[in-house]
């Protein structure tokens, strides 16, 4: 008996330390910061087990059935732990209320384990001999644990079927212990019983583990997701919920289908109508082809060059029914030509001249993006617009990240443009600004193409407009040496989130 | 009991964070462009051929770095042609030369130059004349792009190279004193680039004492301070602060001004400088060319080059000045004049290594490292989205003696140096091994002069930078420390000289 007490004394330590590195590599993974996630964790569990130990001398009787609960309790709450804690962080504000819950928890389960096995198996041997074979043991199975977690665990099972695996083993040592103890139990059919029924529920939970870590990842998109690419420069993915299709680029919303009439029609049409017979434009950004789409309205229109890194992104748009639909196939018009590359190292090494140019990138939130907002970048676009040209960019929230707008039409300015900033609101964005830009007066037209939804004559003059929570804020132009306006982006955000 | 399984829980915890599996990947690389067996062959005087031919010419420049090339640059603008500049390397270009590969272009040494003040007139003059700087606007594009420099320091990156994280009471108020005494002067207005506009006795006295002893004295240091400051010298004169005289110490500081965010940086460092003077003056550049004796002839000078002799009636040596004794006849050995050993690696990236939350910046400095970090070649680029790049690997050889550490440099194998480049990265950039696909090593044995206390009110050096005879002295070494600026005003100092002596522009 003696040598399956101490594999007993073995695998229960390996299963406290695995859950103690599973909470702090989740913690880590999910909040960042790894030195900080494991030094509380560590401090969190070690305090508890103190408590646990303390506890311990409150138990009289009953050693043995204790001790075959308290692994079953490990068993069900630590072998679930990463599970619960995965779907906590997806679908709760309390991941790391609940986290330090299950880790004192745990660690009062560890804590009581070892003294009462110790006082039960203390009538057969020397004390001296006990506490050198428990604890060498002890010690054994923690660095088993240890080593397997790093090097087989993680990269082989992943956190939530790693917490499982060793729910069982803890669930096991109660099933087992019911035969190695049976003399001291009262009753061992229940407790048979019941070890049983956990393990069936965590096999269960070992063989779905895939879909609990799936929908741990849903939950961050609301609806149903049609489609994820990873491309060599970004993240897409698609989403459906009704009739309403979504575009999240990074993470980040690009359209929402029941709005994006407004956001591309007051892009396009306010320049390109009050440009006298254009023939070429140029679009940079723009990869989804809707506001190529709306260029398409304009019959005098001859040649539309759209310039987007992303193949991948440019070809879904070509080609994917559902999307095809949504930019009537505007990729596939003889009179599209689409160039995937670097719109900055593109714009200075094209000579060509364009009656419009649409600039539609992602907001600034990198200092590699917000090279695309400089007066460099400005300067070298401008070089490519033809006497009667007019320039339009997308330029962030007036309202959201009003420093942000007013640094774009600052950095337009400086880069040696007249500008004429305006705004629209669509639903899914919210309040949105544009800035038309050029080296001559502009001055909103007074025709447009049949069939727009949104933008009209008469409603024109109200969008270049600026109520006093969006009125021009004095802000310096965004430079390649001086990125103010990545900065600038970076707070806006985080003011409007606190 | 609890204590003992603590340890093993910590050991734990430490196991986690230390286990990750390593990519073995072979790296390629080598020693590149050492000019150390040339130097030996003139430090040995080696037998040199006698000579077979002779040309004539008004001037010969010796030295094709950017002192050299400045002169010639100089001359070339006045419209003066009757001259030849003699470079030993195959690569002209000196501290300032660059590389290519398929990736970018990439610095070898200088990668930089401060936006300079008002006085540096005669860089003004050039960046003007390069387009760099028009209606006194300085071009967007050649200015350091956002975000320029971060620091590593408590297992993070901070922002800017000065600790600004983690800093204790103390050690802020012994960087506000530093800032004041740096504000006092700057104001004194003793503190120049070109340092020669600005040197006065009545700072003499800050030479005669270590830099370290001179903060030591005025309490301005902790150990943050004194990281810091040690990081400035090792970045301007390869140089602990203990080794640097209090002169130049201050001088990093109080000298620099700058009217716009900068530094002027391209891909290929001060590369992109030589290239444009190359493309100038460079039909008058002969490149593998090692001067091994110039010796007083008639009213001018013999230079000998192999098997050939030029007569010229004015020399300007423009290469460092400890080479003349070994090569002028007859000159006095040199006892100020002091250089640092260095290395440099570019490190060839097929793929970037992961951020860790903070932007990639162009200088990349890790606190207590013994080395200076990393330059981005690729961070100068338009590009949004960048994929691979080159990294260039600074080391000033600081600790210990010069000498000492040039031996090392000679015995050290390619492997052993890669390696502790590699060991050094690693401590950032976990990765980095995977993405690493060659590291090109370049050694200095004399990279840059090294101001020593003593070194900047040096007579010799004062007497050498005075010269106005037919032999003209030129290195930025003059100056006592090498930067782009000094190497500049010397090099075109020397050419006005020899201007002035020929009656004036032709």
């Amino acid at each position: 008996m003696g040598i399956l007490l101490f594999i007993t004394v073995l695998l229960i330590a390996a299963c406290g330390l695995i859950y103690e590195l599973i909470a702090g590599t989740l913690a880590s993974y999910l909040l960042g910061d790894s030195v900080l996630q494991f030094s509380t964790i560590i401090g969190c569990y070690l305090f508890a087990m103190g408590i646990g130990s303390a506890l311990s001398r409150y138990i009289h009787r009953g050693l043995a059935y204790r001790f075959v609960w308290i692994e079953l309790m490990l068993g069900v709450i630590g072998g679930f732990s990463s599970a619960v804690l995965f779907l906590a962080f997806a679908y709760t504000q309390g991941f790391q209320l609940l986290m330090y819950a299950l880790v004192v928890v745990i660690g009062i389960l560890v804590g009581l384990e070892i003294p009462i096995l110790m006082r039960m198996v203390r009538e057969r041997y020397h004390f001296r001999d006990v506490v050198a074979h428990v604890l060498t043991f002890d010690y054994l199975g923690a660095l088993g644990a240890s080593l397997l977690f790093p090097i087989l665990l993680v990269p082989r099972l992943g956190l939530v079927r790693s917490a499982m695996l060793f729910g069982l083993i803890n669930v096991g040592v109660a099933l087992w212990s019911t035969f190695l103890f049976a003399w001291q139990l009262p009753s061992t059919r229940v407790l048979r019983a019941l070890c049983l029924l956990v393990i069936c529920g965590l096999g269960i939970g070992l063989a779905q583990a895939k879909r609990i870590t799936a929908a741990a990842e849903d939950n961050i998109y609301a609806d149903e997701i049609i489609l994820a690419r990873d491309t060599r420069y970004q993240h897409i993915v698609l989403t459906r919920f009704k009739d309403d299709i979504r575009l999240f680029l990074n993470s980040h919303l690009q359209f929402s289908s029941r709005d994006e009439y407004r956001y591309h029609e007051a892009l396009i049409h306010p320049g390109l109508s009050a440009v006298p017979a254009p023939r070429r434009v140029l679009v940079m950004g723009g990869g989804d082809g809707l506001a190529v789409r709306e260029i398409l309205k304009y019959p005098q229109v001859e040649n539309v060059t759209l310039v987007d890194l992303d193949p991948e992104m440019t070809r879904l748009f070509s080609t994917h029914p559902m999307l095809t639909g949504l930019n009537q196939k505007s990729f596939l018009s003889p009179k599209v030509h689409v160039i995937n590359a670097d719109a900055f190292p593109w714009v200075d090494t094209s000579a060509d001249s364009y009656d419009f140019i649409v600039i539609d990138f992602p907001d600034p939130t990198s200092y590699s993006l917000g090279k695309l907002y400089t007066t460099a970048f400005y300067k070298a676009s401008a070089r490519h617009l033809s006497a009667q040209g007019l320039m339009v960019v997308q330029s962030t929230s007036p309202m959201f990240a009003r420093d942000s707008y007013w640094c774009i039409v600052e950095t337009l300015k400086q880069a040696g443009l007249k500008t004429y900033p305006y705004h629209v609101y669509v639903p899914s964005f919210g309040e949105w600004g544009f800035v038309i830009a050029s080296s001559h007066e502009y001055s909103p037209p007074t025709l447009l193409p049949a069939g727009l939804r949104f933008v009209s004559v008469d409603g024109l003059p109200t969008m270049f407009q600026f109520p006093p929570d969006m009125s021009p804020m004095p802000m310096p132009p965004n430079r390649l040496n001086d990125q103010v306006l990545v900065r600038a982006y970076d707070q806006d955000w985080k003011d409007i989130s606190h | 009991m609890k204590f003992t399984r603590r340890k093993f829980l910590q050991a734990g915890s430490a196991a986690l964070v230390g286990l990750s599996v390593k990519g073995d990947r072979p790296i390629a690389g080598g020693f590149v462009n050492d000019s150390f067996q040339m130097g030996h062959l003139l430090r040995d005087r080696a037998s040199f051929p006698p000579p077979r031919r002779t040309e004539k010419h008004a001037v010969v420049i010796v030295g094709g770095g950017i002192a050299g090339l400045s002169a010639a640059w100089r001359l070339n603008k006045r419209g003066f042609k009757e001259f030849v500049l003699l470079e030993m390397n195959q690569q002209p270009g000196g501290n300032s030369r660059w590389g290519e590969n398929e990736v970018t272009a990439y610095p070898w040494a200088a990668h930089y130059v401060p936006v300079p003040g008002p006085k540096a007139t005669y860089v003004r003059e050039l960046f003007e004349e390069l387009g760099v700087l028009k209606d006194g606007v300085w071009d967007e594009r050649a200015l350091c792009f956002s975000p320029q420099e971060r620091l590593f320091l408590y297992g993070r990156w901070q922002e800017g190279i000065e600790p600004a994280i983690g800093l204790n009471d103390k050690d802020r108020e012994k960087f506000r004193k530093l800032e004041d005494q740096i504000h006092r002067f700057r104001a004194s207005g003793g503190f120049t680039i070109p340092m020669e506009r600005g040197l006065s006795r009545e700072q003499a006295d800050l030479d005669r004492v270590p830099f370290s002893e001179w903060l030591r004295e005025r309490g301005m240091d902790s150990r943050i301070v004194t990281w810091y400051m040690n990081y400035c010298c090792r970045d301007d004169y390869g140089a602990l602060a203990a080794d640097t005289s209090a002169w130049a110490g201050i001088h990093y500081f109080a000298s620099r001004e700058p009217e716009d965010k900068g530094p002027l940086t391209w891909p290929e460092g001060n590369g992109w400088i030589v290239h444009r003077l190359l493309e100038r003056v460079g039909s008058y550049v002969r490149s593998d060319h090692m001067v091994h004796h110039i010796a007083k002839e008639g009213r001018g000078y013999s230079v000998r080059v192999g098997d050939t002799e030029y007569r010229a009636e004015f020399v300007i040596f423009a290469a460092p000045t400890f080479l003349a004794p070994y090569v002028i006849e007859s000159f006095a050995p040199l006892k100020d004049f002091h250089y640092s050993p260095w290395l440099t690696a570019n490190l060839t990236l097929d793929r970037l290594p992961a951020t860790y939350g903070s932007d990639p910046t162009w200088d990349n400095v890790v606190m207590n490292s013994p080395t200076l970090g990393y330059v981005d070649a690729m961070h100068q680029t338009v590009r949004s989205q960048v994929d691979r790049t080159v990294w260039t690997f600074y080391w000033a050889l600081a600790e210990g003696a010069p000498a000492a550490n040039r031996q090392l440099l000679l015995e050290r194998d390619w492997s052993y140096w890669k390696e502790a480049i590699l060991r050094d990265l690693e401590r950032v950039h976990p990765d980095i091994r995977t993405c690493v696909s060659r590291v090109d090593i370049m050694r200095f044995g004399h990279a840059m002069a090294r101001p020593i206390p003593g070194a900047i009110f040096s007579e010799e050096r004062r007497k050498l930078a005075d010269l106005d005879g037919r032999l003209l002295f030129a290195n930025s070494d003059l100056s006592g420390f090498s930067i782009f600026e000094e190497a500049q005003y010397r090099g075109v100092g020397a050419a006005e000289k020899v201007l002035h002596h020929l009656g004036g522009s032709s």
